[in-house]
């Protein structure tokens, strides 16, 4: 049997064909018309996951090439130095003299200000009750008056909840759609952590959905950020903090929500 | 216990994985679904996506996980060359890190498929899939590093030399470029590579010999520097672990020419220093290359320090060359020898109890184990039948030896041309047999199915039995003589018989249907002659019942026709009478009779009847139906007769 590296001991002793470099460059060269031709004729789900990664490498190229451009920029700062003298105190401070730190700079610019003063979600699109409610009607009473409720969207229910009798409970709120927890983003830090949530403040559809703590986009929630370890202005630690909730929670089985700073 | 892994399934990239796996539960599920369909059927839809998925992506990283060995489970040895190679907790992080990403996606599949309970519609069905996919995948992304590390492992770990830690065992080691490797391809037909610059062998590398008609292993190993354990390198290493761990004869190698670039007083060094892992081994020192320079060359300090190794530790010095092969031979024997022999004691040492008895196992076998021997100490030879031991020695220069088929090919015309006589060495009882030409196949058949070879013997045998039997007067009967009343008796019964069977054959006929309705004999009529001769057959008086049965058929009062013999009756016509009748009377034609016409004679009906027969036989037994049959035919649709379609307007027609 052949044993440890012998492939490479073949080749050192053999060589590789007469042919291979020929090979390979042929390959290489067919390279882009078998991409040609697999882009034009492949068909169905192939088809599908073929541009998808086309579009990924041409996003790659792209960024490539014009990271290439941006170093090649020649910069506009003068050779000598200015006539003029500058104080001590600007002495120190270089300027952007190439184009790649000034559009890293601008970049910089724009994302802090997008993340101070847009506010996360300013509207949101309403809920009726016919979709929030599901009638239940089981049993002879409920069947006749149908005044049971199933609450079809995820939602916070407290620790020390206990459900009521099934005689007065009106709405159910179903244990496999209760969330305790929230993928909250601090916009400013850019860090996603998973906090538990305290309480629902305000679900902008209804104050009735506020009251039994139905989570849908847009909901206002307070969530325990004692992990994060923000501190007041005066040094006491803050541990409950606003977050509005950005995705559809029904639709993605998770809340991710953004911290209201 | 198993020395290798070369069966492990490759390990795909991460990329790959996903795309296996989605692509997997794409093509065996059904992709069909509408959100008309009641709402049960679209969350099971979904929900069996999700865990098809979550199954796939389990049974292929638990295929992983078995697929690897688990270090806790393998021989120290192999245990420790994979620390070496691979660093053991590396291996282990890696294939944990594949179990934990097991688990995360069957947590993940059991969420969302509890979420999918609760969807209200197919478009929430399908993002909560969707989502679950993705954290799926997005789990079996962060492998990435993980699986790639793997893949190499297998593929590196597929090309290891199996090594079997417990078989017998001859281990190489030594300086580098001290001729290890060309001892083990002298030894042994591994082809290892032999080049003359230190660390041309960079793992270990087996090769397998017969000693004894025993299966030996022999290892080389990489060379060894001497420095501590800690900074020893990879390489070194592997020799260090092989060294340690099995259990073997251990030839250390010495290049006393220092061509290797390392001098004597080195090599004895290194010598030293790992002689802790000899400890329980048997040891030889192998000096190589003594075509360049003999241990008898070297100076006296050196030679006394060479001396002073083999007399302090137990441990034999071997000379050998392998360019010369000069003793690699007796470097071989030597080893093996002394090698097995200590694992004969060995075994018997472990095997025997405090009294010094070998018991257990070792003690079962040999309790089992009884040489015979000839009683009384006789002396059994080996027989040697007197033709053979006068036999003379064949010799191809002696002008009076044997001749063979070969001599007689020369004498013949040479190869080719000259066909041997087949038939020349046959045993028979008449040596002018032999060329006796017999058939193989005679009257068309095959002559070799009636040859008995005991035939003689057997007619013999019956020969002698008939005479025997003839002697007893067997065959002298005088029952063969026949009085009339017997004959009478058997004729008579003859004719029963035949009568019998002749009834028979009539009921049988009777009764078989012919596909016809079945009548009953009471309704079925039966003319008188029959009846007659029924009566008459049986033995009855025939006129008195035949009469009255006519009488009983016959109407009363006066008959319809005219008696032509009726002499009493007037006679009043004229005799042109008869002709003026005659003419009145249509003029009768023979019937035709389509059953008789052109049949000759009585074979000829029957032949006609059985080829009448013939012909409706298929038809009969397909119950087919015949031209006779009463048959409706295929109502068309009325757009295929009315004549709406131009032709070629379609090819439905």
């Amino acid at each position: 049997m052949p044993q440890n590296e012998y492939i490479e001991r073949w080749q050192k002793q053999h060589g590789k064909r007469l042919d291979h470099d020929e090979r390979v460059r042929k390959r290489q060269a067919r390279e882009g018309h078998k991409q040609s031709h697999d882009a034009q004729n492949l068909r169905g789900l192939r088809a599908k996951l073929y541009q998808q990664k086309r579009h990924k490498e041409k996003i790659q190229m792209k960024k490539r090439i014009k990271a290439q451009e941006e170093k090649n920029v020649k910069s506009a700062a003068p050779d000598e130095p200015s006539k003029t003298p500058l104080p001590q105190y600007l002495l120190d401070r270089s300027q952007a003299t190439n184009a790649k730190a000034l559009s890293s700079a601008i970049k910089d610019k724009r994302k802090e200000k997008s993340a101070k003063f847009a506010v996360p979600l300013p509207k949101v699109k309403g809920i009726s009750e016919e979709e929030m409610f599901k009638v239940v009607n089981t049993g002879k009473k409920t069947h006749k008056k149908s005044w049971k409720r199933m609450i079809t969207k995820p939602t916070f229910v407290g620790n020390d909840f206990t459900r009521r009798p099934v005689k007065y409970e009106r709405f159910i709120r179903p244990m496999g759609l209760r969330y305790k927890k929230a993928n909250v983003t601090h916009p400013e830090l850019g860090v996603t952590v998973q906090l538990p949530i305290l309480s629902v403040k305000k679900n902008p559809n209804n104050p009735l959905f506020t009251q039994l703590g139905v989570l849908t986009k847009g909901t206002i929630i307070e969530v325990n950020v004692s992990e994060l370890g923000l501190v007041t202005t005066s040094g006491k630690v803050v541990w409950g903090k606003w977050a509005q909730i950005t995705n559809v929670p029904e639709n993605d089985g998770c809340v991710n929500a953004v911290l209201l700073v | 216990m198993k020395t290798t892994w070369k069966d492990i399934a490759p390990v795909p990239t991460s990329q790959e994985f996903l795309d296996i796996v989605l692509s997997r539960t794409q093509r065996q599920l059904p992709t069909q679904i509408r959100a008309g369909f009641k709402i049960s059927r679209i969350r099971g839809f979904y929900t069996r996506k999700v865990k098809y998925t979550q199954e796939t992506f389990c049974e292929k990283f638990q295929a992983i996980l078995d697929g690897f060995p688990r270090l806790a489970d393998i021989h120290p040895f192999h245990k420790d060359l994979m620390n070496t190679l691979y660093d053991a907790d590396h291996f282990r992080i890696a294939l944990g890190q594949v179990s934990t990403a097991k688990h995360l996606i069957e947590t993940v599949s059991r969420d969302y498929v509890r979420l999918i309970k609760y969807a209200q519609s197919l478009f929430q069905c399908k993002q909560l899939k969707r989502a679950a996919l993705g954290r799926m995948a997005t789990i079996c992304r962060r492998l990435k590093d993980p699986l790639v590390y793997l893949e190499q492992v297998r593929q590196h770990l597929g090309r290891l030399p199996s090594i079997d830690p417990n078989t017998r065992t001859l281990l190489i080691c030594g300086y580098p470029n001290v001729g290890k490797s060309s001892f083990l391809r002298s030894i042994t037909r591994a082809d290892v590579d032999v080049q003359p610059y230190a660390f041309t062998t960079k793992s270990l590398f087996v090769g397998h010999f017969d000693y004894k008609y025993l299966r030996f292993q022999a290892i080389d190993t990489p060379g060894i520097l001497d420095h501590p354990l800690e900074e020893m390198n990879t390489i070194e290493m592997q020799s260090i672990t092989a060294v340690a761990h099995l259990r073997s004869a251990i030839l250390y190698f010495m290049d006393l020419s220092e061509q290797c670039g390392y001098s004597v007083t080195d090599q004895i060094k290194l010598f030293h220093s790992i002689k802790p892992l000899f400890a329980n081994k048997i040891v030889f020192i192998i000096v190589n290359k003594i075509d360049v320079r003999r241990p008898e060359d070297l100076d006296p300090e050196q030679q006394q320090e060479l001396q002073e190794i083999l007399k302090a530790e137990d441990v034999e010095m071997l000379q050998v060359s392998c360019t010369t092969t000069e003793g690699v031979t007796a470097v071989k024997n030597a080893a093996c020898d002394k090698l097995l022999a200590e694992r004969v004691s060995q075994k018997l040492k472990s095997g025997s109890n405090t009294a010094g008895t070998p018991g257990g196992r070792l003690g079962d076998v040999l309790a089992r184990i009884h040489v015979a021997q000839p009683m009384g100490g006789v002396q059994r030879e080996t027989f040697i039948p007197e033709a053979v031991k006068n036999l003379q020695k064949y010799d191809k220069e002696d002008p009076n030896r044997r001749r063979l088929e070969r001599d007689l090919e020369e004498e013949n015309g040479g190869a080719g041309v000259y066909s041997f006589d087949m038939q020349r060495d046959y045993t028979l009882a008449d040596s002018e047999w032999k060329h006796d030409k017999i058939p193989e196949v005679w009257n068309g058949k095959n002559i070799y199915d009636f040859v008995d070879p005991d035939i003689e013997t057997k007619l013999a045998a019956l020969e002698e039995e008939e005479e025997k039997l003839e002697a007893d007067g067997y065959y002298e009967s005088d029952e063969s003589v026949e009085d009339a009343e017997d004959a009478d008796i058997r004729m008579k019964a003859d004719l029963i018989r035949e009568k019998r069977t002749l009834m028979r054959n009539e009921a049988k006929m009777r009764k078989s249907l012919k596909n016809r309705a079945l009548i009953p004999r009471s309704a079925k009529s039966k003319k008188l002659s029959e009846m007659e001769h029924g009566l008459d057959a049986a033995g009855y008086e025939v006129d008195a019942a035949g009469s009255r049965a006519r009488s009983q058929s016959r109407p009363r009062g006066r008959t319809a026709t005219r008696e032509a013999g009726d002499d009493d009756a007037m006679d009043l016509d004229d005799p042109r009478k008869a002709i003026v009748r005659a003419k009145s009377r249509a003029r009768s034609q023979a019937a035709t009779d389509r059953r008789n016409d052109g049949v000759v004679d009585e074979t000829a009906r029957s032949k006609a009847d059985r080829l009448h027969k013939l012909g409706q036989k298929k038809m009969n037994r397909m119950a087919r139906q015949g031209e006779a049959d009463r048959h409706t035919t295929v109502s068309l649709a009325r757009h295929l007769v009315a004549g709406k379609r131009g032709i070629g307007k379609n090819d439905r027609r």
